[in-house]
């Protein structure tokens, strides 16, 4: 499959290291509505890398490598919809100034934050600290499949399209997903956003890693998220599970369009750790 | 049969500012389910010509809100009157010619939702003052610990008429049942804020799933839904609640809204279909 790659810009944008954010009450409840203080989101995670198990941590949707955003509401609009999963990210600022890294995902929480998440190797991570200033060399908006003018592409960078699906004609990916998996992240614009899966939905959900590409069935996104009865929905497993009632990890969204267009092959190592080479 | 026992008389009654919400706009189009770029009305402000009780879907709109549309332009106030309000509450007008009309709270999404008569509608306007007299958060079937009441007012549950049946079970009366894999967008908030959308965007799907004879204010069950600690996914839990918001112009992953009342394991319940079990009559609202 062949995509527009020569007629894609590549353009500058600028994300900052967050830090986490929190209310003056600290709990949220879990689905059996038991209280806890959420762990995961914002700043710099140590412990948890793509290609880990979504699920099993102490955390509210951990967000592994570095979460980063753009101070400016509007700024960080354009970051949110013009980073693309693959891109090529580099330091600016601060002790590990040089140093690159990779985009493997966006998180949105309702009237909350809206992240980007970049991995790096460990010694990289260990140097970052919040407010150094990250360059993310932003590709893939625009992109389109050749043959397939039906499918949008969202979050979608050239660099994993190459490693992904550019040869051969069947699409990777870890499994494929009944409708009933998507909790919050329905209605939202597909092209900026992450959708949560709700593990308890579907068995198929059993031992999802961070990183896994995951096919919604009966889901569209060619716009805006939602419903949408013989279309699918490609993501990116983005951030780790919740205990959050509607909630669970969030995946990305990398190509939409009807069911007729995709030829899947469930394949277990469908996953950037691999694809990327993210050490 | 009998009605269920609650804690009524341990609930506190508050009254809480409010005020009719004016509509705003982005400025730019939205995009509806069949990749149409639009801008519809329906949020905020008055909606004079929709109310409880008219057809949820035959309507140029999004996110129709009928009546009145009641916020707080202070941001911690307007999450009080948000977590406040319960369906079935009565809410009077304090200012602008409409003062003194009374209303009842007949479903929440972005804004308080509330049905006055068609008179007051006429005259209400962004701005009027309102007092809502919020009671029922912390209400509990005394004999069913394990269901949780959310923005319902003791009022509502008497008015719906729900009976504990000869085998223990609360039975309820409801116009539809929702599956689990239409509701969209409201998913993962809290089982108080707001409502959650069953995707009603298209009008293919309204037939063939054969929703479309529902009526705003209907009493609907959703199942597989655990509405208790926020709003998700849950085999054989079951979630009733109001249709507050309708509209056919649907952007997608939204549609029509569904206030939670209450929700539990769905051994707990007796679902009764009829085509009365709306808030019109629960609540025997004015012409």
């Amino acid at each position: 499959m062949i995509i527009n790659g020569n007629e894609l810009l590549r353009t500058a944008l600028v994300g900052d290291v967050t830090s986490p954010v929190m209310g003056v009450n600290p709990y949220d409840v879990t689905a059996d509505g038991v209280p806890f203080v959420s762990v995961g989101a914002g700043g710099i995670c140590y412990t948890v890398r793509v290609g880990d198990a979504a699920g099993g941590w102490a955390a509210d949707q951990v967000e592994p490598g570095a979460s980063i955003a753009n101070p400016d509401p509007a700024a960080n609009e354009a970051l949110l919809l013009y980073a693309c999963v693959g891109n090529r990210v580099t330091v600016r600022t601060g002790a590990a100034a040089g140093a690159a890294g990779t985009v493997t995902g966006k998180h949105e929480a309702f009237h909350a934050y809206k992240h980007v998440l970049v991995h790096f190797d460990p010694d990289v991570l260990d140097a970052l600290v919040p407010g150094d200033r990250l360059l993310v060399h932003a590709c893939g908006r625009g992109m389109r499949i050749e043959d397939r003018p039906e499918i949008a592409c969202h979050s979608l960078g050239p660099e994993l399209w190459e490693a992904w699906a550019a040869t051969g004609e069947r699409l990777r990916v870890t499994r494929v997903l009944a409708p009933e998996v998507v909790g919050m992240g329905s209605g939202r614009v597909s092209g900026a956003t992450s959708v949560a899966l709700q593990t308890g939905a579907d068995e198929a959900l059993d031992g999802l890693r961070i990183g896994d590409l995951v096919a919604v069935r009966d889901w569209d996104a060619t716009y805006i998220t939602g419903y949408h009865e013989d279309r699918v929905t490609v993501g990116v497993v983005s951030t780790g599970d919740s205990p959050v009632l509607g909630n669970g990890p969030a995946t990305t969204i990398l190509l939409s369009g009807p069911a007729a267009a995709f030829d899947f092959e469930v394949d277990a190592g469908a996953n950037l750790a691999d694809l990327l080479d993210l050490g | 049969m009998s009605a269920p026992r609650l804690n009524t008389d341990r609930l506190v009654e508050v009254g809480v500012q409010a005020e009719v919400a004016h509509p705003s706009h982005s400025g730019t189009y939205s995009v509806d389910s069949y990749g149409r770029p639009i801008i519809l009305p329906g949020m905020a402000g008055v909606v004079a010509n929709a109310r409880v009780g008219d057809l949820v879907f035959p309507w140029a709109a999004d996110h129709l809100e009928p009546g009145v549309s009641a916020g707080n332009p202070q941001r911690d106030r307007y999450q009080a009157l948000q977590f406040l309000a319960c369906v079935g509450n009565v809410v009077r007008v304090l200012s602008g010619p409409a003062a003194g009309a009374e209303g009842r709270v007949t479903g929440k999404h972005a804004f308080v939702l509330v049905d006055f008569p068609q008179e007051a509608l006429d005259m209400l306007a962004p701005g009027d003052t309102l007092l809502v007299r919020a009671v029922g958060q912390g209400l509990r079937f005394l004999d069913f610990e394990d269901v949780a009441a959310r923005s319902c007012s003791p009022a509502l549950v008497e008015g719906m008429g729900v009976e504990v049946s000869a085998d223990g079970r609360l039975q309820v009366h409801v116009t539809a049942e929702v599956p689990a894999f239409m509701m969209g967008a409201g998913l993962g908030m809290s089982s108080e804020w707001a409502n959650c959308d069953v995707m009603f965007t298209r009008r293919e799907v309204v037939e063939r799933l054969g929703f479309g004879d529902v009526r705003l204010g209907d009493v609907v069950a959703m199942h597989d839904q655990d509405h208790r600690y926020g709003r998700g996914y849950r085999a054989g839990m079951l979630a009733f609640g109001v249709v507050a918001h309708g509209g056919y112009g649907g952007v997608p992953g939204h549609g029509m809204g569904v206030a939670t009342i209450f929700s539990g394991p769905r051994e707990r319940f007796e679902i009764v279909r009829s085509p009365e079990a709306n808030l019109r009559n629960h609540l025997e609202l004015a012409a």
